[in-house]
């Protein structure tokens, strides 16, 4: 049936274009400029529709339309186009169709009639192009818009009269000016009790409490305002607030998301970092850079090591990093995505930029090509997101960073004195801890009930071995509190034999059947064979077994054949194990686990193995042949003489380190060295970056080269391709924190604003380009990044975010009033012009705390851990958050919001409902909807009728009377008083249905969520 | 009225009126109705989560029978996501045909065979991932990540609401618990949070999250509260009359009044007739369940949800999706059957056809079909070799969704896959997830390519830059 369809849709359009060619064969056009306008046309169609695919790179269907020739020539089908003959073109076949759906472009929206039309004109024109002109894939580079500008410092504008006496700084001028031309008279200011609520929330995003208000609006002093600004930037619950609103921007959460959803419990050292670097106020470029490259640029610190947590705060794909190895398809793809997310925060947060449709075709409106975008990627082509240890103490910090600079000095010149493979056998050797650190313990025999039952196991070969030793390993199992050399026979022998069933031709090797061994705990049990006798078959024959618990059995760790005297030598497993009977249990108990070659340390025989490695393997021949046994004993003399060198000051250094108090974790971006799928890029260089055709990994083209977004005028967009990967970074964040780039400054002083005003100068804040919202006070902008970035007579210290805070908190702009103006709102409804201050509705968070503060339970306790308002069902495989589970009279939880748990697939059902970020997206503006689940929320979440009741309980503990009661619970959550209608309502409704049930109707109104 | 029946302009218009949101960058493309008179108004989404398999259910495979057991061989190498390239393995199920377009289903989905005559069905999807995660969100919300709303997000948002007593988007997930992703897959994300998907639990204490206060009794006179609310709330309005807002939010509390009576109705079934419930093969009568999965308790559960989803949409809701299976827990209470296909598919597959046949016979009985689409879909398909001698490994390169009512053309299988059920026939043109979603909004008088929102700079749409609507399954 297609078939059938598709022949008669190409009838059709042939008809069609025929019809057409009759048309437009009498509109021929001989005029020249005609015809360039023409080809100027099409070749903007072929540009953005086309030639992503079909170009002389990568030529679907064989098909280049970048130049006429590849035109003319066309590809599998034939001519592309036929000058002159519509009729005879292919391409128009292919573009055109009946029923809306023609063949191309595949996967994506058709051309639109017009467009077919200019192209259909265009070959009936004789399909006029320049001469050796090659049309290029990407747009070129269009640096003229606001945002790509250079920055440079406008003057402030002069005002007169009335406007003049109502600026008190240099925002004021540029607002008035535009107040001015709108025929906006200067405004009024809100009063005290507006403005000091204005300010705690803002600031610190708690109310203030009825005694700070009262004492602010007693205070007579001239400053009173400014004092109260200076209080409250000074307050460490400031950080607590603007930490919050870089976290939106960054997907904080403290799960994983995606699948399963596990937890990822050291997020929180990155929450810290950033209220710690609010509450300092950094400047803001180390803040930056800290972010992207904060490991390289300052390792020595603590905020340098925990900062890239910025990278991988976003979401990360569990499965597709732990179950899918990077070498599959769908393993590149989830490893695609982390790095797009990576990039595209990176780019969002710090220079306001939409980066991430180029992964699958150049920005349609903004200079970023698919190279720019893949070169972002080659940024971070080494990095995992992963936990990561750290010191908390800058001084520990500093200690550990000296002492493992040493240590890889000395391993430097241990490592030339012994050569590299006994290096890193030696390393391997120090490296190895104690006691299982797998769950595959080794082998069990059956269990007895009597210790003489006899046991035996045994190993065969295809091919007869010779052999000098064999090693045991005795097992470790807490099983009965047994521990060490668990299962380890008591009296054994052993045998070898070319019978497999040594019922003849048995030569006894060893033979420990007449008395009783000591166990030997975790020292390997080593068992020489001098006369090394070649077998097929060797048999292990336990005579007295280990006692359990009222039973007994044996059991070992690993069994190692030595052939040569060598540290590492090639392990060698038996062809068959056969025994009179084993336990099966895996992983912890199963025959392959002998040769597994795991097996729990002790301390002393990792010593011994490290000795071993600081011997030539002809000194071992050596001391052999002298018929020199290997005996702790010895092996002690031995190391004496390497006591004095560097082993000693190895081990004393590794001492040093490990004497340091124990790091923290913090889950940051890194290069990652992990086991299994998930293996990370640690020793093995970045990961290969290339442009993927539509994003395609299926699909890769030229390798990318690390850079960033061509947006600085007159610079390379490259970083050269010598560099380490650290250094990438570091370009990106020396890049990112120019002085001349023209995004990231005008980027933080709108984000600023936007968090004071409600809405950005640009109302776009994530987005500065040509899809995004314009400036509307341009100058102002400009003026505020310059002198952000370079500091002057309004911000002292350069790029102080609290010196930004106080200019702006001071103006007079920001302390209007919020009041409606009839007449100014019907020239500007919305208030761009700030002729009024716009209303705030707390956000979540606000809402949450100051029912913590009004009710009396808020715990101020700064930093750590995260609370959890939830409890946890199967933790061990997709953990089940229930939220409805959880007393919210906990006191744990009653700390600030921003110490919560958050988890990213499902937040807590009243901070969701209350519009709280969404940790999948990078939230520059939150939501701000009323719906009904939030009205429900806030009448019949657990935590309201728990905040409820615990207010009502203060107002009891406060006043005897109702009358009291109710008049302060009201000012607690409004700032003032009732009026005498309110009054009444409230007291009446508080007789009948309680003081506790009043106190839920004050969390529920629009006065405790808006502030004026 | 506060949300125009009909959905369009005055929905959204009237929607960010009530909601008042900052939700997008501020562009809404006004003009994306097709034009031609929606032939459905409203969906029923059934997601069969981790994965159904396609050749045990609607997608026959007689060649498998005849190369049971032999050496596996697909002609190229390819990567299963586990092991699962054992030997070809034929369905354990065997395979009728039913209906006057004879369309052969696996017994196992025997009770859909009385509807196959209304079933379109499509057998050459294609993922493009064979993570449970990202192929999960490609079905729920079009995009392989985290971060878009999910489809009936997108349809609330372009019709609005039918009931302002009811949410618009109700999910019903799987009483077990969330699928992969979780909640994620019904989120608004840069829709206003009034497209959100609410959630319903019809067999739980508290089916609707804060509905009401733990404890009703203690919590007082609702009325009277909300009264005493809405007085203080005029008093602080008086002098703020400019702000929307504050009217918005008042508006809310009384709508979440109307909701609290009108959940509670639309969700008690035992208001339903007993041949209603005998259809629906909920009159077993049995209140406790073995401890191992069974047909009976997946019938229970699915088709109680499709009982549910039918007085929903009778009460306005514009868009409800059930979900069958939770994570990946174990005992497997999922259709992600690589141990066992027998095990998990059969009481599973029974359980939903049960519910999806009796919810297509209720729906067309009282005329609601026709304008009612049902689309059964999962993140992908299974392979037709073996996973540990009696499961399938993942099959992202092919796999079955079914759609009906609503304009869809009954009796129909559109777009084959190849002999074993392992990728299409026609390899160059498969179904993907955003021609679908293409065809459930054409079908709701939408034009995909024009529903969108500005978001972080890019017009955002449900389709991506992709996706055709399917002619050939429209009636």
């Amino acid at each position: 049936m297609i078939n059938f369809r598709r022949t008669l849709f190409f009838t059709l359009s042939v008809l069609f274009a025929m019809a057409q060619f009759a048309i437009y064969g009498q509109d021929k056009s001989d005029d020249l400029d005609q015809q360039k306008k023409s080809y100027e046309a099409v070749a903007e169609i072929f540009r953005t529709r086309c030639l992503s695919c079909h170009n002389s790179e990568h030529t679907d269907g064989e098909l280049s339309l970048q130049t006429l020739a590849a035109i003319k020539k066309g590809g599998w089908s034939g001519p592309a186009v036929v000058p002159g003959s519509v009729f005879d073109s292919y391409l128009v076949d292919m573009i055109t169709s009946e029923d809306g759906k023609p063949a191309m472009p595949q996967d994506a929206d058709p051309l639109t009639d017009q467009q077919v039309n200019t192209i259909k004109k265009w070959i009936a024109d004789g399909a006029y192009w320049p001469e050796n002109e090659t049309l290029s894939l990407a747009p070129p580079i269009d640096l003229d818009w606001w945002s790509l500008k250079p920055l440079q410092r406008p003057s402030v504008p002069e005002l007169a009269g009335e406007s003049n006496k109502w600026v008190s700084n240099p925002i004021d001028a540029f607002i008035a000016k535009k107040h001015e031309e709108m025929g906006f008279a200067a405004t009024y200011p809100a009063s005290k009790l507006q403005l000091i609520r204005r300010l705690y929330f803002d600031l610190v995003g708690l109310p203030p409490s009825p005694d700070e208000i009262e004492s602010f609006i007693n205070d007579d002093d001239p400053k009173a305002y400014e004092n109260l600004v200076e209080k409250l930037l000074a307050s460490p619950q400031y950080g607590e607030r603007w930490a919050r609103h870089w976290l939106d921007l960054v997907q904080y959460a403290d799960t994983h998301g995606y699948d399963k959803d596990k937890m990822r419990n050291n997020a929180w050292p990155y929450r810290d970092y950033v209220i710690e670097s609010f509450n300092q106020d950094k400047p803001y470029s180390r803040f930056v850079r800290e972010q992207i490259a904060g490991d390289v640029l300052f390792p020595e610190t603590a905020h340098g090591q925990v900062a890239t947590g910025f990278l991988s705060a976003g979401p990360w794909d569990f499965i597709g990093h732990v179950e899918v190895p990077e070498s599959k398809i769908d393993g590149q793809i989830a490893r695609l995505l982390d790095r797009d997310d990576m990039v595209s925060t990176t780019m969002n947060t710090f220079v306001s930029t939409t980066v991430q449709c180029a992964r699958c075709h150049h920005h349609k409106f903004d200079p970023v090509h698919q190279e720019h975008y893949y070169a972002l990627h080659a940024v971070f082509a080494d990095l995992d997101r992963a936990d990561n240890a750290y010191d908390a103490d800058p001084a520990v910090a500093k200690k550990r960073f000296e002492l493992e600079e040493n240590l890889a000095k000395i391993k430097a010149k241990l490592e030339e004195a012994i050569g590299p493979k006994r290096f890193k056998q030696l390393e391997t050797a120090m490296n190895q801890k104690s006691g299982n650190h797998v769950p595959e313990f080794g082998w069990h025999s059956d269990i007895a009930m009597t210790p003489d039952t006899p046991s035996w196991i045994q190993f065969g070969f295809h091919d007869p071995q010779r052999i000098k030793a064999m090693v045991l390993y005795p097992a470790f199992d807490d099983f009965n509190n047994i521990g060490a050399g668990f299962g380890f026979p008591v009296r054994f022998k052993v045998e070898v034999s070319n019978d497999p069933d040594f019922t003849n031709d048995i030569k006894i090797v060893f033979d420990q059947t007449n008395d009783d061994l000591k166990n030997p705990g975790l020292k390997p049990f080593r068992i020489n064979f001098p006369s090394a006798p070649e077998f097929k078959f060797i048999r292990i024959t336990v005579t007295k077994r280990s006692s359990r618990k009222d039973d007994y059995n044996v059991a070992f760790a690993e069994v190692k054949f030595i052939h040569k005297e060598e540290v590492a030598e090639a392990p060698v497993a038996p062809d068959l194990i056969t025994s009179s009977g084993s336990i099966e249990a895996p992983p912890r108990w199963q025959e392959k686990n002998l040769f597994d070659q795991h097996f729990p340390r002790s301390r002393s025989g990792n010593e011994r193995q490290a000795i071993m490695c600081l011997l030539t393997p002809e000194a071992i021949e050596k001391l052999e042949s002298r018929g020199i046994e290997f005996s702790d004993e010895n092996l002690k003399q031995i190391a004496a003489h390497f006591e004095d060198g560097l082993y000693k000051t190895l081990k004393q250094t590794i001492k040093s380190l490990e004497a340091l108090p124990k790091q923290q974790q913090v889950y940051s971006a890194t290069v990652h060295n992990g086991n299994g799928n998930f293996r990370g890029r640690a020793g093995l260089g970045p990961r290969e970056i290339r442009v993927l055709k539509r994003g395609n990994v299926r699909t890769p083209g030229e390798i990318a080269q690390p850079g960033t977004i061509p947006v600085i005028a007159g610079r390379v967009w490259e970083f050269g391709n010598t560099k380490t990967l650290g250094e990438r970074r570091v370009s990106l964040a020396d890049w990112t924190t120019r002085k001349d780039n023209p995004l990231t400054w005008r980027s933080i002083v709108n984000r600023v604003w936007h968090y004071h005003f409600g809405k950005g100068i640009v109302n776009t804040p994530n987005d500065f380009g040509r899809m995004g919202a314009q400036p509307t006070h341009p100058e102002l902008l400009d003026w505020l990044a310059v002198e952000f970035r370079d500091g002057g007579d309004w911000i002292k210290n350069r790029q102080s975010i609290k010196d930004l805070h106080r200019l702006i908190v001071n103006s007079s702009v920001y302390k209007q009033a919020s009041a409606d103006n009839a007449e100014y709102s019907a020239k500007d409804k919305n208030n761009q012009y700030l002729w009024r201050m716009n209303r705030r509705q707390l956000d979540a968070e606000s809402i949450r705390d100051s029912m913590l503060v009004v009710s009396g339970k808020l715990d101020k306790k700064m930093y750590g851990a995260p609370f959890k308002n939830f409890v946890v069902e199967k933790p061990e495989h997709s953990p089940h958050y229930r939220y409805g589970k959880y007393d919210p009279n906990n006191p744990e939880s009653h700390r600030r919001s921003i110490y919560r748990f958050v988890v990213r697939s499902q937040q807590q059902p009243l901070m969701n409902s209350l519009n709280c970020a969404d940790p999948n997206q990078r939230v520059a503006v939150r939501n701000q909807s009323n719906t009904v689940t939030q009205s429900l929320a806030m009448l019949n979440n657990k935590f309201v009728l728990a905040m409820s009741n615990h207010l009502a309980q203060r107002l009891k503990n406060e006043h005897d009377e109702l009358s009291k009661q109710i008049t302060l619970g009201f000012t607690l959550v409004t700032g003032r008083g009732p009026i005498q209608s309110e009054f009444v309502a409230l007291h009446a409704y508080a007789l009948e249905n309680g003081l506790e049930d009043a106190c839920r109707v004050l969390f529920n109104l629009n006065e405790f969520a808006f502030v004026d | 009225m506060l949300f125009n029946s009909g959905g369009g302009l005055g929905g959204l218009a009237l929607a960010s009126m009530l909601s008042n949101t900052c939700f997008a960058d501020e562009s809404v493309q006004a003009d994306y109705k097709t034009g031609a008179a929606p032939k459905a108004k409203r969906v029923i989404q059934l997601f069969m989560a981790g994965a159904a398999s396609q050749i045990d259910t609607f997608d026959h495979k007689p060649e498998l029978e005849k190369i049971d057991g032999q050496k596996s061989d697909f002609g190229e190498k390819i990567e299963a996501f586990q092991d699962g390239l054992g030997p070809w393995m034929k369905s354990p199920w065997s395979f009728k045909k039913y209906g006057q377009c004879g369309k052969s289903i696996s017994e196992i989905v025997s009770p859909l065979g009385d509807c196959v005559d209304d079933i379109a069905f499509v057998h050459n999807m294609v993922s493009t991932s064979g993570v449970h995660s990202q192929a999960t969100y490609l079905q729920a919300t079009g995009f392989d990540r985290p971060g878009f709303p999910g489809m009936g997000a997108w349809i609330s948002y372009g019709l609005g609401s039918e009931n302002e007593n009811l949410p618009t988007f109700v999910v019903l997930p799987d009483h077990r618990g969330f699928a992969s992703n979780g909640p994620k897959n019904w989120e608004s994300a840069f829709l206003p949070a009034t497209n959100q998907g609410t959630m319903i639990w019809p067999n739980k204490s508290e089916p609707i999250t804060d509905l009401f206060a733990g404890d009703r009794k203690a919590a007082g006179n609702n009325a009277q509260r909300l009264k005493l609310l809405e007085t203080l709330n005029r008093t602080h309005q008086a002098s703020r009359q400019a702000d929307d807002r504050l009217e918005a939010r008042i508006r809310s509390y009384e709508l979440a009044a109307k909701m609290q009576l009108a959940a509670p109705e639309a969700l008690d079934i035992s208001q339903e007739p007993a041949h209603i419930l005998k259809l629906y093969g909920l009159d077993h009568g049995k209140t406790s369940f073995p401890k191992e999965i069974n047909p009976l308790e997946e019938t229970e559960y699915f088709s109680k949800k499709c009982l549910v989803a039918r007085r929903l949409i009778e009460r306005g809701v514009r868009f409800v999706q059930i979900w069958s299976g939770n994570d990946n827990g174990f005992p497997r209470r999922n259709w992600d059957s690589h141990e066992d296909i027998k095990r998990d598919h059969e009481p599973l597959a029974i359980g939903m056809a049960t519910g999806a046949a009796a919810l297509i016979k209720d729906l067309k009985q009282r005329g609601l079909l026709e304008d009612t689409i049902i689309l059964w879909t999962t993140e992908f398909g299974r392979l037709p070799s073996s996973q540990a001698g009696k499961g399938r490994d993942h099959n992202p390169f092919v796999f079955t969704n079914w759609l009906c009512g609503g304009g869809i053309a009954g009796g129909t299988s559109f777009g084959p896959s190849d002999q074993w059920g392992y990728k299409p026939l026609d390899r160059e043109h498969p179904t993907k997830v955003y021609d679908i979603h293409a065809t459930v909004l054409h079908l709701l008088g939408i034009d995909h390519r024009k529903l969108t929102v500005r978001n972080n700079g890019i017009d955002r749409r449900l389709t991506d830059v992709h996706g055709h609507v399917i002619n050939e399954i429209i009636a």
